[in-house]
């Protein structure tokens, strides 16, 4: 049996072949050329069709064996029917196969054939193959991008800390849409599709040792082996914070119902607890997923559940402190020593508590003093800075200043910030600074809550 | 733990071609991994039981056998408290009769005679056997309205014992072990002793699918397995 190679060669290759290369606008490998050719990629990319001689002005060869010195991946775009055959004819001229074509496991008999098909080959020839029925990989490190919908549909997000591995390659560029508007960005992007090869487990083991993730998202609809899954998000988890959400929840009991274990445990079950035991944190849906990611995406962990959350509306202030409790994060009140610390310098007519109000008469240097204070303080782990944009002393610069100040402190600071279009321009200031930018009180304590699990879940228990 | 024992057992029930194994089978599994489980006899006709309630002594629980009866309870086929012999041979003909009536294709293999445990916290504590995930465990408040509250816990195992206290102090069920109300302390230690067997089972039987107990009696000191299930892959 051929030992399986390693994924690693997947994200950063010397030379990509396009297999079933065109140049008709819209065809899935003429996007991919495009993206190839124009989001910085520094390898060598080569068509590959029997019926053109160039594509795009590159040299076009008529398979991939032909090509001199082989490549280290390929990309197949072409009906399911003719993929086994390429992929074999393949063989010794490529480490990789990315299959971005449908037609297989996820059509019925013929297609589940071709996918058996692809496996054999896979297995034969040790070519690594990701999909079929996937988008592949986006790859902020080294520029690789085979996501076959163009950037004008789908922005992609800058280069950050965050990797996404997604079964659902829809859900993968959603959220790549979604992040690269939030400012958040990301290492990987892996989109598996039906995994006839490369699985979650591969790409969790690769996540691990990469040196460019911080953290990893994933999105789940069905493990195969479970207990290789637990094994590689196991290993994963106890080096960054891993999170996952998993769809198709409320699959009706698959099991019989001859004991109350049995009908009151579903499958769904299984998974939470897998999530557990790896030290994963289970996301509920996909606005947990986005909160997440943009949590995890500005890069700090959050060491415990204590947070400070500095405003200056009191009525946000206390909003969002309900919100803390009802989460199960603490919101504890300033020790005596840090409250005088806090206050100095500032009216005496300010709430200096927890939340901390300061007011209409506050001004950039106030929320930075503030934030630098408690944050630096041993008795908080986060804070939520809900800056209201109506006191004339906030300018521009309260997004940049608060950056500078907390951004030795290495403890997650989210903001939130409700309101509207005046509001909502100056919410892109903070995510230029690198903030994670909250439009409620709830999706921002979503967020902390998130981040205080992840120091929660590698205690185990 | 009793593994060739256990396995026996199994290979038996399997011969037989059944799915789920009766209660006496379901707790000698039981008893064969160290949980403790009451006395207990199975009995063919009123006189055997007679002879058998003797030996265990009163009071004791008549329970119907049968691998079709999934809630006993629900047919009428559990008779609790029996002082002596006149109340035996009473409870013996209504549960006939009652069981005849309310699950009349249902095969009888006859009665349990059991020693009337005391009664203690009631939590239940079971397994299934996932496909992708291999033994998944879960505790719970026990009882039968567990389908109702889902006052419940799970992890996959194999566990460690950090984990089964875990699944414990998850259930807002916990308290009842914990002297809510003025109420004793429970031996928490052999509960968490009780749900790594359960797990153990399941790591070392393959053939099982689902384990069951239901309830747990939970003692100041000490539990007991007092009504159990087990179903066969």
């Amino acid at each position: 049996m051929i030992v399986k190679k390693r994924i690693e060669f997947f994200f950063d290759p010397k030379s990509v072949a396009v297999v079933g290369a065109s140049e008709a606008p819209g065809k899935l490998s003429s996007v991919i050329i495009d993206s190839l050719l124009s989001s910085g990629f520094s390898g060598r990319v080569v068509p590959v069709n029997p019926k053109y001689s160039s594509v795009k002005g590159l040299k076009c060869f008529p398979s991939v064996s032909e090509i001199d010195n082989g490549v280290d991946l390929a990309v197949y775009a072409l009906p399911s029917a003719l993929t086994p055959k390429a992929l074999r004819d393949s063989e010794g001229n490529t480490k990789g196969a990315i299959i971005v074509s449908g037609g297989f496991g996820e059509t019925g008999e013929a297609g589940k054939a071709l996918e058996r098909e692809i496996k054999e080959i896979a297995k034969g020839t040790g070519i690594r193959v990701i999909g079929p029925n996937c988008m592949g990989i986006y790859d902020a490190v080294s520029r690789l991008d085979t996501f076959f919908i163009p950037r004008t549909r789908i922005a992609r997000p800058r280069l950050g800390g965050l990797s996404i591995i997604s079964q659902s390659g829809s859900f993968a560029i959603t959220a790549m849409d979604e992040l690269a508007g939030e400012g958040v960005g990301v290492a990987r992007v892996v989109s598996y599709g039906n995994k006839a090869d490369v699985n979650e487990a591969d790409c969790l083991r690769f996540l691990a040792e990469d040196k460019h993730t911080k953290a990893v998202a994933v999105y789940i609809e069905a493990v195969d082996d479970g207990r290789n899954f637990i094994e590689a998000a196991s290993l994963c988890a106890s080096k960054k914070p891993v999170f996952a959400i998993k769809v198709g929840k409320r699959g009706a009991g698959a099991l019989s119902a001859l004991s109350h274990t049995g009908a009151i445990a579903g499958n769904y079950e299984a998974y939470r607890a897998a999530f557990r035991k790896s030290g994963v944190i289970e996301l509920d849906g996909y606005e947990e997923f986005i909160a997440a990611c943009k949590a995890f995406g500005s890069g700090s962990e959050a060491k415990g559940p204590r947070v400070v959350i500095i405003t200056d509306g009191g009525g946000m202030g206390v909003s969002i402190a309900d919100e803390c409790i009802e989460a199960g994060l603490e919101v504890p009140p300033l020790s005596e020593d840090l409250k005088d610390r806090v206050r100095d310098g500032l009216p005496s007519y300010f709430s200096i508590n927890n939340p901390i109000d300061l007011t209409g008469s506050v001004t950039d240097e106030m929320y930075a003093d503030a934030l630098e204070k408690t944050l630096s303080d041993d008795s908080f782990d986060i804070a939520i800075v809900a800056a209201l944009w109506g006191p004339p002393g906030l300018t521009d610069e309260l997004p940049a200043l608060i950056s500078e100040r907390a951004l030795a402190i290495k403890k997650p600071v989210l903001v939130c910030s409700p309101g509207g279009a005046f509001t909502r321009s100056k919410a892109e200031l903070f995510r230029r600074s690198g903030f994670p930018v909250f439009q409620t009180p709830e999706a921002a304590v979503k967020a902390a809550s998130i981040l205080s699990r992840t120091s929660l879940s590698r205690r185990g228990g | 733990m009793d593994k060739q024992a256990i396995e026996r057992l199994v290979i038996d029930a399997q011969s037989l071609g059944r799915k789920t194994l009766p209660e006496p089978d379901a707790k000698e599994i039981l008893r064969l991994s160290g949980v403790p489980v009451p006395r207990s006899h199975v009995a063919k006709d009123l006189s055997g039981a007679a002879e058998m309630a003797a030996k265990i002594g009163y009071p004791l629980v008549l329970k119907v056998v049968s691998p079709d009866i999934v809630h006993k309870s629900d047919v009428g086929g559990v008779a609790l408290g029996i002082r002596n012999a006149k109340e035996l041979e009473d409870k013996w003909a209504e549960m006939v009769l009652s069981v005849a009536d309310e699950s009349a294709t249902s095969m009888i293999e006859g009665f349990l005679i059991e020693e009337m445990a005391p009664k203690g916290a009631e939590v239940i504590i079971g397994a299934v056997r996932d496909e992708q995930f291999g033994p998944l465990i879960m505790f719970g408040t026990g009882g039968v309205t567990v389908e109702l509250m889902k006052d419940v816990s799970f992890r996959l195992g194999p566990l460690s014992k950090k984990e089964a206290i875990g699944m414990m102090t998850e259930v807002k069920g916990f308290a009842l072990l914990t002297g809510y109300r003025g109420d004793t302390f429970k031996d928490i230690e052999a509960v968490a002793e009780i749900i790594l067997l359960v797990s153990n089972i399941m790591e070392e039987v393959d053939a099982l699918k689902e384990l069951e107990i239901n309830p747990l009696f939970v003692y100041e000191r000490g539990v007991m397995a007092v009504d159990a299930r087990a179903v066969l892959k």
